[in-house]
């Protein structure tokens, strides 16, 4: 609606200055709900926004208003819970409407919102992306095409007590072990505790798991993987460490990223599997039991596999829709600078995406957690199949993983079954073949375009 | 000539019939025959809103068809089924029991009749939540008394059943009782006092007086819980989410995961057209159970 009056910047200084002054004027009048007819560049964003990072945002956009004044940006209020969001962005883009201009994307959406031809390729605007983490990178791909720039990037990690525990676990089975010996301490009742509820967690879980021991979801050449021997001996692990050693709690598989954070703070488990955002919440004594007394590390290799830890983050991309790319693309630049990173590391404690960030001295006092620690399980990070149609993909691998830990299904019957209807899924959505990984899509129209 | 004008009349008074019942048909169409045959239309194309590369053929049965072949939509109609048969055979039941009582009790009544509808009216959310609570992990009341697993009851296969069907029980057996209880006042004291005069004891005044009398009231509780019951939604998506795996997922569940968590507006459709098609069935039946001249026939 900007481009309404394209010709104004033509017009004698004088008019232009009056004019934004009565839009200024009117604006004011009518709060920023409604859309002024002045002749300012309106961008919106969407993304989550609610508490601290709502207040880092915000900063952020009027600094980048004060720097262009001609441009106004606007905060599209969206959905916190990821679901939510995602419903919503589908409906929209799917609509073909052309706000919000950038997008905040989880990491797992990019590749099928740049299938469906819902993103603006950013490849013409010659991001320079050496910095970034290549394995976020990575996500941001489809059809050899760059999509999304990474914001920051989540990871999982395993938190040992250093109270309990004398050193970190070598391996995956010396975990076990030694997750099992301290749960004789008094009031440490579980080993480890994780997220096994049936959702998102869960697969980040399992997919750790799989690459200690050497499995994948997606093979190298885009086959399906997940009734390979390796993931059945991962999957059996994980049911073993529940229902045979005991070392992690049942009561896990109803448990999300909170409850098992309430069950580490409280001091009641000797590890925990979780996200970055827990390690400042526990470091405060005033509600947390284990304040000074945790470390954290990549989860490590079992037999036969590496050392893992589950990427996440968000990714900041632009509508295919939207009226004025070139505008959004200079605020989407703004938004992943190093300067604004760094303030999101002061501000929430999110990870920046760029590597050179962790050797700024800014980032050791801004974050909770060592840089160089982070830096060491993020060098260990690995993405979650690139897929459209990963969400599916994930459902099916939740319910058979979940079946199993509640000792409905053998891990094999169960990993075949959910690999058989992996398969027929990629075959109803032609994508079938060695494109789900990194590779174009022969067989995909709209995302080739 | 007066048969004509007999007719005459009827004519005239069809047409105002007509006019009368105009609006409210009007209404029935626009809000509940349009989308139905929205959603039928919908059904027969591939629409998945999340891969928009797929286009929006028309695919016939197709959508049907995959139904058909999928164990997940299998296994829900399963669950579904047991749900509904287990919670209100339990329901009627206990619905009868309370009405029973709440007949016989002369004092209070008001004040009992209330306490006892308190459950159908707290919200379903809120009810749900509190049973999960109950029976979550090691802290809930009930799993800190009992559970069969250390990681509660909702962890377990059969198990998370139990509070499903429970709660489900709990909240609705006051709106079966006082159906029931309207049906039981309506029975004439006459009836009661002939059968006395017969001999007959309180047991057999219980199932030869009261029993047949109050059938066509059980049998409209019967339609609203079992419709109810088999489009069971939100209890279910907030206590279990349909877990542990899928084993409380039940079709309202599977057909809402497919159109708003998967976005498969097609296949969505297919099945919500399966579960209209089935309730509407189970309607038709219980109608015709109703119809009174049926059931004197079959006597």
């Amino acid at each position: 609606m900007a481009n309404q009056y394209p010709k104004l910047g033509r017009q004698p200084p004088q008019l232009r200055h009056t004019a934004m002054v009565a839009a200024a004027g009117w604006l004011s009048a009518v709060g920023a709900c409604e859309r002024p007819a002045d002749p300012t560049q309106r961008i919106t964003i969407s993304g989550s926004a609610v508490g601290a990072e709502a207040d880092v945002l915000k900063r952020q956009l009027k600094r980048f208003m004060l720097g262009h004044p001609h441009v106004r940006v606007e905060l599209l209020q969206t959905p916190d819970a990821a679901e939510a969001r995602h419903q919503l962005y589908v409906q929209w883009l799917n609509a073909g409407v052309g706000e919000p201009d950038i997008l905040q994307l989880d990491v797992i959406w990019i590749a099928e919102f740049a299938a469906a031809g819902w993103l603006h390729p950013l490849d013409g605007f010659a991001p320079d992306t050496n910095d970034y983490f290549p394995a976020a990178l990575r996500a941001d791909r489809w059809n050899g095409r760059l999509f999304a720039l990474p914001w920051f990037v989540d990871v999982g990690m395993i938190y040992w007590r250093t109270d309990l525990l004398d050193r970190a676990p070598a391996s995956l089975d010396d975990l076990m072990e030694m997750a099992d010996q301290a749960r004789g301490a008094p009031g440490v009742y579980y080993g480890l505790v994780w997220q096994a509820a049936r959702y998102e967690g869960l697969m980040c879980v399992f997919l750790e798991v799989l690459h200690a021991f050497g499995g994948r979801i997606v093979d190298a050449d885009g086959s399906v993987a997940i009734d390979s021997r390796e993931a059945v001996a991962a999957l059996t692990f994980m049911r073993d460490a529940i229902h045979t050693r005991g070392v992690v709690p049942d009561a896990s598989l109803t448990w999300q990223e909170e409850q098992v954070r309430f069950a580490f703070q409280n001091g009641q488990a000797a590890m925990m599997r979780n996200w970055p955002y827990a390690y400042g919440l526990m470091q405060d004594p005033a509600q947390s039991r284990v304040a000074g007394k945790f470390s954290v590390m990549p989860i490590p290799a079992g037999p036969g596999g590496t050392s893992a830890a589950a990427l996440g983050g968000s990714h900041l991309a632009i509508n295919a829709h939207s009226p004025d790319p070139q505008a959004a693309y200079k605020l989407l630049k703004y938004l992943v600078a190093p300067q604004q990173m760094l303030e999101r590391a002061r501000g929430v404690g999110q990870f920046p995406s760029r590597q050179s960030l962790y050797e700024h001295p800014e980032l050791a006092e801004a974050l909770a957690i060592p840089p160089a620690q982070a830096r060491q399980i993020i060098n260990h990070a690995v993405p979650r199949p690139v897929t459209p149609v990963y969400a599916e993909l994930s459902e099916l691998v939740q319910v058979a993983v979940h079946r199993v830990l509640t000792r409905q299904a053998e891990p094999a019957v169960a990993l075949r079954r959910a690999a058989d209807e992996v398969r027929s899924l990629l075959v109803r959505t032609g994508l079938s073949g060695p494109q789900t990984e990194d590779d174009p899509a022969a067989s995909n129209p709209r995302g080739s375009e | 000539m007066p048969k004509q004008r007999d007719s005459g009349i009827e004519a005239a008074d069809a047409r105002l019939a007509w006019c009368c019942i105009a609006p409210a048909l009007l209404v029935i169409v626009a809000i509940a025959l349009v989308p139905l045959a929205w959603a039928a239309w919908a059904s027969l194309h591939r629409n998945d809103l999340r891969m928009p590369w797929l286009g929006q053929s028309f695919v016939g049965l197709g959508n049907y068809a995959e139904a058909a072949g999928d164990a997940r939509f299998r296994e829900s109609l399963a669950h579904t089924g047991l749900f509904t048969a287990v919670s209100v055979a339990m329901e009627l039941v206990l619905g009868l029991c309370l009405a029973l009582g709440l007949h016989r009790a002369a004092r209070l009544r008001g004040v009992i009749r209330m306490a006892v509808l308190l459950p159908w009216a707290i919200p379903t959310v809120a009810v749900a939540l509190v049973w999960r609570f109950m029976f979550e992990d090691g802290y809930g009341v009930i799993s800190a008394i009992w559970s069969p697993s250390s990681g509660g009851w909702l962890v377990g296969a059969s198990a998370a059943w139990v509070p499903l069907i429970l709660s489900d029980a709990w909240k609705t057996t006051p709106f079966v009782a006082l159906l029931l209880l309207a049906g039981l006042q309506t029975i004439d004291d006459g009836q009661y006092e002939a059968a006395r005069i017969d001999g007959a004891g309180r047991a057999r005044q219980l199932l030869h007086v009261t029993l047949p009398a109050l059938v066509p009231t059980i049998v409209v509780a019967l339609i609203f819980r079992t419709l109810d019951a088999f489009r069971v939604f939100d209890l279910i998506y907030v206590l279990t989410g349909g877990g542990p795996g899928t084993s409380t997922e039940t079709v309202a569940l599977y057909t809402f995961n497919s159109l708003f968590g998967r976005l498969r507006f097609g296949y969505g459709s297919a099945l919500s057209v399966i579960v209209f098609v089935v309730t509407f069935g189970l309607a038709l039946l219980y109608i015709r159970a109703l119809d009174p001249q049926r059931r004197g026939g079959d006597r």
